[in-house]
């Protein structure tokens, strides 16, 4: 079993599936976060190494906070491989001093991403201020019913339950 | 009842799997703030502890065929003689009465069907047939006198690919091929499902030095299955240069078998470091003169086309991005060689997700009838084109001939899956044969397992 947030997530479940457990998280935003750790779609948590469990962790704590994605080079057809004696970090390197000249373009979706708490005190803010406001959607909530225009004569059983000021 | 009635209809699995899917996680994902639960009283699955939970998930086994020995119930008992055609080996197959001729495979452990796999459908067709039968063609002779041909010649000099309609036994031909080179004390290499290098079912990673995504557990699997199936001849064949790992040195000279046991002794540091391994290992076939080789590629449309992998900004990654179909490419385009082998593919109707690519239908002139049209404006991925040039195409002939479509009756007929006594076998195989127009998998699924006795 895995814990990141506090969320557990099952050991035998794909991670692509496992990731929509976390609130604010659906299929899509799940596969981003694997594209984002170079997981394969039918990789399971138990397949997970420490470094995509920490580096997932302390992407979803803060998302806004994350160091930019790097765009790395792809080989050409005749591309030659440098010898073994250029390491790899020398090769980082002069990446990064190449990448640092370069201006950045089509930012990180993922940036903007809010789960868990952050995101229930997003839609409460939201709720708050259409009543403070004095809207109509404002007013539904308060009175516990559909917002969205839905018949009241019948059904609405969903919105009597959950629609209310303090939700989430 | 037919052998393969059980096979058929889905199995208890599918449908108790989805009755048991529990709701709990649902409604706790909901409530999950701690609000008022839902009207009524907890189910019974919310009721039930975690530990039950679990249990009611796990699935049911694949149900599996008894083997022959349990099979000891007296209906189950067969009078008539057991059908023991002759093995399938390159000297049976070369005479001249072999063709329509049915044989039989006997895969030894270092066998390439055993240790790198077979495609899906053969697999199925040799479960239901207890056995890898297999009917020599003339086709199938054509291709033995081919690689007899290429033995001594660059693997520049012999690439192939088999096209032709779906079920007229490409990947047959493939295996064929493969097994006569595995006999012949080739060296193999046999990738029966390329499809799995672009679905994004194993691991990938990025790497600085060549600029492309490795596959780690894959390149490990491969070159675990290479030195099964190839155990011999890697006692003999070197590293041709130093293999530099994260924290040792195999010297220049160290044989193939050493290397990769090497590997496989310190699995757990080596999977990360497997690409390196079956680059070196691969090298080091291209510059040997003692072993033909022989690169089998089943699926081979799916390296040319998108692939399910994605890099970390969601953009779509190439083939060519990716380590072992560029590798596969390198070799079938001719980039990369043996001094003595040939590189042999074929294209696969049954991947629905993969269409022929139209670099590969460029390179292989495959615009006719049988294929949607394609505009000359359509654009073509210029990487793709280079990687698909001097790709020969070999067209697998649609029908069987008479003789070999009563090599294929033969072996069914013996299988007892069809037929009774006082049976019509004659009017039964013309029917059947007519019917599906010689297509192969056709005849066998479509017609004679498709019986009203089967």
């Amino acid at each position: 079993m895995v814990h990141i947030l506090g969320i557990n997530l099952p050991n035998g479940a794909l991670v692509r599936l496992a990731l929509t457990n976390i609130y604010g998280v659906g299929h899509h935003t799940a596969r981003r976060l694997c594209a984002r750790l170079q997981v394969h779609d039918q990789c399971k948590v138990s397949d997970l190494s420490p470094f995509q469990i920490t580096s997932l962790a302390s992407f979803l704590s803060s998302p806004a906070t994350a160091p930019p994605l790097p765009r790395f080079p792809l080989a050409k057809p005749d591309y030659v491989p440098p010898p073994p004696s250029v390491s790899a970090k020398s090769l980082i390197d002069a990446f990064m001093e190449h990448r640092k000249t370069k201006a950045l373009k089509n930012p990180d979706p993922l940036k903007n991403l809010k789960i868990e708490s952050e995101l229930r005190r997003e839609i409460r803010e939201n709720i708050a201020h259409q009543r403070m406001i004095g809207s109509y959607v404002g007013r539904r909530h308060a009175m516990h019913l559909p917002v969205r225009g839905q018949n009241t004569q019948s059904n609405a059983k969903t919105a009597k339950k959950l629609n209310r000021l303090g939700r989430y | 009842m037919s052998l393969i009635s059980s096979i058929s209809r889905p199995g208890p699995s599918t449908s108790l799997s989805r009755l048991l899917k529990p709701q709990f996680s649902l409604e706790s994902r909901r409530y999950a703030a701690g609000e008022a639960g839902p009207v009524g009283k907890a189910g019974y699955l919310q009721k039930l502890g975690s530990a039950q939970k679990s249990k009611m998930r796990k699935k049911l086994p694949m149900y599996k065929a008894l083997p022959a020995s349990q099979l000891d119930r007296p209906i189950l008992v067969s009078n008539k003689p057991q059908f023991d055609p002759p093995v399938f080996t390159p000297a049976a197959i070369k005479a001249a009465t072999a063709v329509g001729q049915p044989f039989v495979i006997n895969p030894k452990d270092n066998d390439p069907m055993k240790c790198f796999g077979i495609p899906r459908k053969l697999w199925l067709e040799f479960k239901l047939l207890s056995r890898p039968y297999t009917v020599v063609r003339e086709v199938t002779k054509d291709i033995i006198q081919l690689l007899e041909d290429a033995k001594q010649s660059s693997s520049a000099n012999t690439r192939v690919v088999f096209t032709g309609r779906p079920g007229c036994g490409k990947s047959f031909l493939l295996l064929q091929a493969v097994e006569s080179c595995a006999q012949q004390n080739w060296v193999v290499i046999y990738i029966p499902r390329a499809v799995d290098l672009v679905n994004s079912t194993t691991s990938y990673a990025y790497d600085i030095r060549t600029q492309t995504y490795l596959q780690p557990w894959y390149s490990f699997q491969t070159i675990q299955r290479m030195l099964t199936v190839n155990k011999e001849a890697f006692t003999k064949i070197k590293l041709v240069e130093d293999l530099v790992l994260e924290k040792s040195v195999l010297a220049k000279g160290t044989t193939l078998d050493q290397v990769i046991e090497a590997a496989l002794a310190e699995r757990g540091v080596s999977v990360a470091q497997a690409p390196v391994y079956l680059e070196a290992v691969m090298k080091a076939l291209e510059a040997q003169t003692q072993y033909p080789v022989i690169l089998a590629i089943d699926d081979m449309q799916t390296l040319y086309g998108k692939t399910a992998y994605r890099d970390p900004h969601f953009q779509a990654i190439h083939s060519y991005h990716l380590s072992l179909p560029r590798m596969l490419m390198e070799f079938a385009s001719g980039k990369r060689s043996f001094q003595k082998g040939a590189v042999l593919g074929a294209i696969s109707a049954s991947q629905t997700t993969h269409p022929i690519p139209l670099e590969l239908r460029d390179a292989l002139d495959l615009h006719n009838e049988n294929y949607r049209i394609a505009s000359p404006y359509e654009k073509r991925d210029k990487v793709l084109v280079e990687y698909a040039k001097g790709l020969k195409n070999m067209a697998v002939p649609e029908k069987l001939t008479l003789a070999e479509a009563i090599g294929v009756f033969e072996i069914w007929k013996e299988q007892q899956v069809f037929g009774r006594e006082k049976f019509f076998y004659d009017e039964a195989f013309m029917g059947k044969y007519t019917e599906s127009g010689g297509n192969a998998r056709d005849f066998v699924w479509k017609g004679l397992l498709a019986t009203l006795d089967t």
